[in-house]
């Protein structure tokens, strides 16, 4: 937010990095008009978005759908037709031809004069990449969950806090209103003191056997697709189904931790701690390239003395989505406006002026933009979700290795357990590191 | 001495000799078939495989008279027996067979009620009321209600309507209903069962019964009914255990309905629970889940040891059942350091063996990463060098160092 350059001086950097010579777009960031690193209501948010396969350019739809507030200028994938797809949204939304391409992040940040960025990437990615764009000092929306390991997680938070940037975290159910009013209930004790919670997370799907290595589709660029991850050949999975492969993803569970998990902690005031012992098992496929558990059921104990119990949906009473337990009743939230409760009268429930009242947005894009301009900090900002995730990263550790996992979550270390600690990071391969902050 | 050590060998050896003779420790089981509208010589050889191969039961096979046979000469000695496994559906049996069958049943005896076992002697009231739920036989509203759960709930529909219906074979999934039940304590909330016959409106006195899993009957192989109909059942009679299994159907040499190792566990686990009401055998790894059938093509689970020397052979498109039999045994083993030495110089030992595959290698080297200790740190040091697998050993060498 204190970048300064001329708008001249803009142009000239921009154009002298672009292949051609063709006039750029006169474009300019807003956080480079001055305004002491504000923005002002009337300036357009400059952004571009890193990763548009499906949760890419469906984040970027809903942001065009705000386009009288920012403009999309440059998108970066490692899959051409991605890339295609995106640019021909933003072409129409700018009415021209003007959107920038990009294939490698790096080049991307390096180029673009930008105030903030959109990303959708597979996990493995995430702790370079979100890094990198927090230390480039833009505000990023970023997908859940937000790490694929807790090394990866702390990195992140500690990017974000340094750089001072605004974060928001795609974990878009805090802004709607049955999520939102369930939790103010919870945690106003309308189901009376919460002792229990269940979160009840999709069940794992179908495998597709142990496919044999296939040609690489010539628009695709494997080998950055993979980046810091172990290489391995192209066998036929790479968007989206990746998230069924613990290299880049821990399934269902993890893709998921940063919304029902996450709505947990907000209507338990746990959004800045962790669980103190986690323990449990994980279902896997006894074969295939998939090998994400399908199912799992894991135990996190607070050092309060609330329990949190996660598990596949088919597993749970009320299926999918979170429900508080209390001495007087429970309410449990699920997307579809899901509301319900022990009691219907608990929902009546009117919260008075001195009681909590939680955070409330209606529009979870519109509130990282509101952010961006006020400075204040957005509805699911990095640590709440990097909290979120670390639950489930961690009840992948008691899964992986068969133990009960003692967690200090001020210190954010495994105790007295060197196996399970490993777990906490994974190398990348060279050339890749993980960025320092 | 020398002597000594001799006799003490020969004692080692009679001891190793007789607790690998399990069949002559488990529970004296007893396959009643002879009869059926099924290959039932293709069926209860299978049967008694796959419950000799807990080592808990030991398993002989009585067949009866042919159809229109003196049934009079079937007479078994139930009182021998700690289970009867039911892979009949035929002729009745004589009134003293049938009433020693009561008895033992009554006093506590065990029953496994196998698929079209289910079918079998419409009229004998008794007999219903032990497998619960039937079909065919000119079964209908007079036998009871259909039993099925529509979604969450359990219902009991004395609705008319014929009693035994199924539909084309196909894959279908499994749903567990009850899971704290002893039988399917553990198990999969969903799983995905071999090419089966998926029986739907059977009918029954259903009387003390417990429907542990359910398989929802669509209409596109015909016969669909639409509900999630019962699959594995838990009967009480008297003071007896029954377990029911409406699954299984068998092929020529049993087939992919009891090659599947859903069908095959809980066949086993149902049958501990008929005899002691409990349950001491572990899920195996090979337990099939949502994502697919699993076949054990020889009835058997694969152990550990087998998984170390199949997986040398590893490439990519290969089966990867042997690394996660591997990884399963590791996270079995937690907290057993001693144990877990053992496994671990065991994947060193095959990591640096030269007939090992590079992609074996590749896979050993991740498992490696977080369960190895110094021991590992050494071999793969020695492994950085080779390109092949450089990524891998420096992934692990990497990782190694972190945790300690």
């Amino acid at each position: 937010m204190t970048r300064k350059s001329s708008r001249r001086e803009f142009i000239r950097r921009s154009a002298a990095v672009a292949a051609g010579t063709f006039v750029l777009p006169q474009i300019i960031p807003s956080t480079a008009m001055g305004m002491g690193g504000r923005l002002s209501p009337s300036d357009r948010i400059v952004m571009a978005t890193i990763g548009t396969g499906s949760q890419g350019n469906g984040n970027m739809r809903e942001f065009l759908r705000l386009n009288k507030q920012l403009q999309f200028i440059a998108l970066c994938d490692v899959d051409k037709n991605h890339l295609e797809a995106g640019k021909s949204m933003v072409d129409k939304a700018n009415g021209n031809n003007d959107c920038r391409t990009y294939g490698d992040f790096r080049e991307l940040l390096a180029k673009e004069k930008l105030d903030a960025v959109s990303i959708a990437l597979p996990d493995h990615w995430h702790g370079i990449i979100y890094t990198e764009a927090a230390n480039a000092k833009l505000h990023v929306y970023g997908e859940k969950p937000i790490c694929r390991t807790i090394k990866d997680g702390q990195t992140i938070v500690s990017a974000v806090k340094k750089n001072n940037i605004i974060w928001q975290t795609g974990s878009w159910q805090r802004s709607l209103f049955n999520f939102r009013r369930g939790a103010e209930l919870a945690i106003n004790g309308r189901a009376g003191k919460v002792k229990y919670i269940e979160v009840g997370l999709p069940d794992g799907g179908k495998g597709i056997g142990t496919p044999p290595v296939q040609e690489i589709p010539p628009q695709l660029d494997w080998e950055m697709w993979l980046g810091p991850a172990l290489k391995v050949p192209y066998r036929g999975v790479a968007h989206w189904d990746w998230r069924w492969i613990l290299d880049y993803s821990g399934g269902q569970m993890t893709d998921w931790a940063g919304h029902h998990i996450d709505i947990a902690n907000w209507g338990t005031g746990l959004e800045h701690t962790g669980p103190v012992e986690i323990s449990g098992h994980g279902v896997y496929p006894p074969e295939g390239l998939y090998n994400a558990p399908v199912e799992y059921d894991f135990l996190c104990k607070y050092a309060n003395g609330i329990e949190m119990r996660v598990a596949n949906a088919s597993r749970l009473p009320h299926k999918m989505g979170t429900t508080w337990y209390g001495d007087l009743g429970w309410i449990h939230v699920d997307r579809g406006d899901v509301l319900t409760a022990s009691d219907p009268k608990i929902l009546e429930e009117v919260i008075g002026e001195n009681e909590i009242h939680l955070y409330k947005s209606d529009n979870h894009y519109q509130n990282f933009l509101d952010c961006i301009r006020s400075g204040n900090q957005a509805i699911t900002p990095v640590e709440v979700a990097y909290r979120a995730i670390s639950v489930g990263l961690l009840g992948e550790i008691a899964m992986t290795t068969g133990q009960t996992i003692k967690w200090d979550p001020d210190k954010e270390v495994i105790l007295d357990n060197p196996r399970a600690s490993r777990l906490l990071s994974r190398p990348y391969r060279a050339p890749w590191t993980l960025p320092t902050v | 001495m020398k002597k000594q050590y001799f006799l003490l060998l020969i004692l080692a050896l009679l001891v190793s000799l007789f607790s690998g003779c399990k069949k002559e420790t488990g529970y004296k089981t007893l396959i009643i078939t002879g009869q059926n509208n099924h290959d039932w010589q293709a069926s209860s050889p299978v049967l008694k495989t796959i419950l000799d191969e807990t080592g808990l039961f030991s398993c002989e096979i009585m067949t009866t008279p042919e159809k229109d046979g003196d049934m009079t000469t079937f007479d078994p000695d139930f009182s021998k027996y700690k289970l009867v496994v039911l892979d009949y559906n035929g002729d009745s049996w004589s009134d003293k067979t049938n009433s020693s069958f009561l008895d033992f049943v009554k006093n506590g005896g065990g029953v496994v009620v196998y698929h079209a076992a289910n079918n079998s002697f419409p009229a004998w009231k008794e007999y219903n009321e032990m497998t619960g739920l039937g079909g065919w036989g000119d079964r209908n509203e007079k036998d009871g209600p259909y039993i099925y759960y529509r979604r969450d709930s359990l219902i009991v529909d004395n609705s008319p309507g014929r009693g035994g219906n199924h539909g084309k074979r196909r894959e279908f999934l499994v749903r567990t209903r009850i899971t704290d039940h002893p039988v399917t304590k553990g198990l999969p909330a969903r799983w995905m069962h071999g090419n089966d016959e998926l029986y739907s409106e059977l009918r029954g006195p259903a009387k003390n019964m417990q429907v542990l899993a359910t398989a929802f009957a669509d209409s596109a192989a015909g016969g669909g009914t639409m509900r999630d109909e019962p699959m594995l059942m838990t009967i009480t009679y008297g003071n007896g255990r029954i377990f029911h299994t409406a699954m299984g159907h068998a092929d020529k040499d049993g087939g992919p309905a009891m090659q599947c190792a859903g069908f095959i566990v809980t066949l086993q686990r149902g049958a501990e629970w008929a005899v002691t009401g409990n349950v001491t055998q572990k899920v195996p790894f090979d337990f099939p889940t949502a994502a697919g059938v699993v076949l054990r093509t020889d009835f058997t689970e694969l152990t550990f040891e087998e998984a170390l020397g199949n997986i040398t052979n590893y490439e990519i498109g290969k089966s990867t059942k042997s690394l996660v039999c591997i990884q399963h045994h590791i996270a079995d083993l937690a907290g057993d350091e001693i144990a877990l030495l053992e496994v671990e110089k065991q994947l060193v030992g095959v990591l640096v063996n030269e007939k090992t595959t590079t992609e074996a290698k590749k896979l050993l080297l991740r498992e490696l990463s977080w369960m190895g200790t110094e021991y590992s740190v050494s071999a793969i040091k020695e492994l950085v060098g080779n390109n092949e697998i450089k990524d891998e050993a420096e992934f692990a060498l990497a990782r190694l160092q972190t945790g300690k």
